[in-house]
């Protein structure tokens, strides 16, 4: 059926770590590996890398990649950045900012609200090797800690340098920082952009079909699908937004990210609403986004291989369905908008 | 043969220890020819005696190492500051002692505007001392409901809106940026702290434009002129890697009716990212076309925030009274480990670093990065400053004294946040110790003092009172033990700042062969009770030869 289209938020990653972590090696590998429009904002414009075959326009402060990716050099500061990124157009479907190595990323993602953008989570870097020593460094310590504390996914860059005995007990330390939010192992700051980013509709299609894709290879030595497990479920029916929102919050630290587009029924009698849900880390965002426009309801998952337990989220899930007569298929509101 | 024009003046205090009070000084190119008495000038030669200074007392013109052009630029805008302040061309704006008073001046400049679609920015407003009542928009709104408004404050930190520019803006009580000051209802009350002030946009483009346009250079030697100052540093709040900024200053500077002289430093603003190599490249660059007039080749960087705004770094046991929810420690704006690697880039190109440190911790790290790029590199003479300068220990003026570095400390903080520093931010101990004038010249690091213009009112007579008297604005002595001498505060004044600039050798003392650039008071800084200092009238300056009076509107 025809829709009206709508421009959605552009969905904005703050990532974070001190000096050394990985955050410039990660940037250069979203920036490769993107098949969709990422505008990547960042300090330090001289250390981005990136093939000059690649590369289809080099101004100042902005280089063009023939992917359709940005990269755009902080140097006039935050605020300036993210106009220059509101008034692109075509617009990026996400935004990922980097910040500097001293800084909180909490501080910078309190500004990534409003006006076409919508912060999606933050992730901070830490050097397996030398994150306990940064956090008791004299200059830095309070810095780093912030950093860590401001996380809402922790990736645990360059594991394979740590034994595995120091890389549980580093864990072990970090989760009591983090206030059990999920951490990630990486090799070379390679982690998949859909756990890193958000999982995004497909670029190419309808954007009601979510596409969980975890192929951007975790490490040299483990492939995406042995660290993660993608899942993905639809349904015509709706759901009890209390209930789904209490569910996605009560979801242990294993997954890591959840993404769904859904009907959840409108309150006596009120038209159901199309709702847009996020879950990245430990924490749920959601984002009315009008009444129910038809199709199915989506959700999509990602957790970590091992803990995480797909076939218990399905029975999970549809427990919090609305026990009711499916509503007239087709319903359209009034007010719907025809953008 | 050019002329030589002596000028006898009631007393000359030269800041050379030759010849420390002199009768009379002769210029010949815009040079100092000769200073002493009337017939050992006579015995040059042929000559025009000029009585204008007779009655007054010169000294070696003020030098001002630590300002921005800002000062020039905010006169663009309405003052709404609580202290009296002289515009650049020598109106006296009142000081608004409370939110009403604050309120009248902006109905009577709103009043005036035709254009009802024209941003109102004002600037300068102190409420710290409208005994804890806030401006905010609810105020604003009785000026004009429709026409945005923008005030600015004085320390920088802060902005408040009325509900026309709140609106403008889209910022509403969804806003989740943390500097939106909010009302018990959760809806924004007009305050937008630190980057939340960059919300208001449009505001803030205004702000810029006003800055760095050339009559903000302009009014800029204006302020220094009325002021005694005939050298003022813009201390890298432009961006002079963009293209036309070195040209834009070299066209105003070089018009020989600019009363000041002026060295502009690449920096990295309020820390931004820079390209340490292409900084330093440029600076380089620009020192090879540096003038009598204009001179560039410095380096600024932003290591820490300020102390009031809790967000200079302090090393342990860290902030006194902090605000609630506040983190416990300020703000790197640069990675120490970063640090050293910029340090040594600049250090290797043969530059002079001035880094902004405000907390003792951010002292403590550019002396590290400047031990450590010495080690690597051996530089003799290389005078980086350690810029602010507020929290410097002992232990560390020993080390800079070591090090050969030098200090630029912000004297008026003592009058304007001293309390402020002594009841909240750090406490009494060591807001008697901060900006200690009396320890750098006991340790042995040759130091000036500053104003941070527009952040304080550019004025060294000022600047002095303070380090020589260290009041308060509620009048109590803020840790009498690092006062000094007001022959130390005007070394510090003049020739202090020249070497610290690498320019002792063309000015900072009235001695021959050196630029003929000299403050003229209307009394003597030695023989005044030093309590009033700051209240010695200006009658204006002498740049290369050339009398510039103050107060006189440009044409």
């Amino acid at each position: 059926m025809s829709r009206p289209s709508r421009k959605s938020d552009i969905a904005v990653t703050v990532l974070g770590g001190y000096l050394g972590a990985g955050k410039t090696t990660l940037v250069n590998h979203i920036l490769r590996s993107a098949d969709e429009r990422i505008v990547v904002l960042v300090n330090d414009f001289g250390s981005v890398s990136i093939d000059e075959d690649l590369i289809v326009a080099k101004e100042n402060d902005r280089i063009t990649l023939a992917n359709g990716c940005i990269c755009c050099s902080l140097v006039d500061g935050l605020a300036s950045a993210l106009e220059q990124v509101r008034e692109l157009d075509p617009a990026p479907t996400r935004l990922v900012i980097e910040a500097s190595g001293v800084a909180d990323p909490a501080s910078i993602a309190a500004y990534a609200h409003g006006r076409g953008i919508e912060l999606d989570g933050v992730i901070t870097m830490a050097d397996a090797e030398t994150i306990r020593a940064r956090t008791k460094d004299v200059y830095v310590g309070d810095t780093v800690l912030r950093q860590i504390a401001s996380a809402d996914l922790l990736v645990i860059n360059k594991v394979d340098l740590v034994d595995p005995d120091t890389l549980t007990a580093l864990r072990s330390w970090l989760s009591s920082l983090t206030g059990g939010r999920p951490m990630i192992d990486a090799v070379q700051g390679k982690v998949p952009l859909d756990v890193l980013l958000g999982i995004e509709a497909e670029p190419h299609r309808d954007d009601t079909r979510l596409n969980v894709d975890t192929a951007f290879v975790a490490s040299d030595h483990h492939t995406a699908n042995e660290v993660f497990v993608p899942w993905h479920m639809t349904t015509d029916e709706a759901f009890d937004r209390e209930a789904l929102l209490s569910l996605l919050g009560s979801w242990p630290s294993d997954v890591v990210r959840v993404k769904g587009i859904v009907r959840t029924s409108g309150s006596r009698g009120e038209p159901d609403i199309r709702m847009v849900v996020h879950r990245v880390g430990l924490r749920v965002t959601t984002q009315d986004d009008g009444p129910w426009r038809g199709g199915p309801s989506q959700l999509a998952v990602i957790g970590l291989r091992g803990p995480s337990d797909p076939s218990s989220w399905e029975a999970q899930v549809r427990a919090t369905i609305v026990n009711r007569p499916v509503s007239r298929p087709g319903f359209r509101s009034p007010t719907e908008p025809t953008l | 043969m050019a002329e030589t024009v002596i000028y006898p003046a009631r007393r000359i205090i030269t800041m050379n220890r030759a010849t420390p009070l002199a009768e009379a000084v002769a210029v010949r190119e815009g040079r100092v020819l000769a200073v002493g008495t009337l017939a050992e000038l006579e015995s040059w030669g042929p000559s025009r005696i000029d009585g204008c200074f007779a009655d007054k007392v010169l000294l070696p013109g003020f030098i001002e190492a630590h300002s921005h052009v800002m000062a020039g630029g905010a006169w663009s805008f309405p003052y709404v500051g609580f202290f009296d302040r002289r515009d650049p061309n020598g109106r006296v704006w009142k000081g608004c002692a409370s939110i009403d008073e604050v309120l009248d001046r902006l109905i009577e400049v709103e009043s005036s505007m035709e254009d009802p679609n024209e941003l109102l920015v004002a600037w300068g407003l102190d409420p710290i001392y409208f005994s804890g009542e806030r401006l905010l928009a609810r105020h604003l709104d009785r000026v004009s409901t429709s026409r945005r408004m923008f005030v600015y404050h004085a320390n920088g930190h802060l902005g408040t809106v009325n509900t026309a520019m709140l609106a403008a803006s889209e910022i509403t009580s969804k806003s989740t940026s943390p500097g939106v000051a909010r009302d018990a209802n959760g809806e924004p009350n007009g305050e937008l702290q630190e980057s939340a002030m960059g919300l208001a946009r449009a505001a803030f483009e205004k702000l810029i434009i006003g800055w760095s346009s050339p009559e903000a250079k302009w009014r800029f030697a204006y302020e220094a002129r009325n002021a005694g100052h005939t050298l003022i540093t813009d201390l890298g709040s432009t961006r002079l890697a963009d293209p036309g900024q070195a040209e834009a200053w070299s066209e105003v500077v070089s018009d020989p009716t600019y009363p000041a002289r002026v060295v502009v430093a690449v920096g990295t603003g309020l820390g931004g990212p820079v390209d340490p190599p292409s900084m330093a490249d440029l600076a380089v660059r620009l020192r090879a076309e540096s003038t009598d007039k204009l001179h560039f080749g410095i380096v600024k960087l932003v290591l820490d925030g300020s102390i009031q705004g809790y967000t200079a770094r302090v090393s342990w046991p860290h902030y006194y009274r902090p605000p609630e929810g506040h983190h416990g420690n300020g703000l790197w704006l640069i990675a120490p480990d970063q640090l050293n690697d910029m340090v040594l880039e600049f250090h290797r190109a043969g530059l002079t670093i001035h880094a902004h440190c405000n907390g003792d911790q951010a002292t403590e790290v550019f002396v590290n990065a400047v031990e450590a790029a010495l080690e690597s590199h051996p530089r003799w003479d290389h005078r980086h400053t350690v810029q602010h300068c507020q929290m410097t220990t002992p232990a560390q003026y020993r080390r800079m004294a070591a090090l050969g570095m030098c200090a630029n400390i912000f004297s008026n903080h003592i009058f304007y946040w001293g309390d402020q520093h002594r009841d909240r931010s750090i406490g009494p101990e060591r807001a008697a110790k901060m900006d200690a004038c009396a320890t750098a010249l006991r340790e042995g690091v040759s130091f000036s003092i500053h104003s941070d213009a527009p952040v304080t009112p550019m004025g060294h007579l000022h600047t002095m009172w303070c380090a020589v008297n260290r009041l308060t604005s509620t009048g109590h002595v803020l840790g009498p033990g690092e006062c000094i001498s007001v022959m130390d505060a005007l070394h510090a004044a003049t020739i202090g700042a020249a070497f610290q600039l690498k320019l002792d050798h063309v000015m900072g003392s009235i001695e021959v062969g050196k630029f003929a650039d000299f403050a003229v008071l209307d009394d003597d800084p030695l023989s005044v009770d030093p309590v009033v200092l700051k209240d010695i009238p200006v009658w204006g300056t002498m740049v290369g030869g050339v009398p510039f009076k103050a107060g006189v509107a440009p044409t």
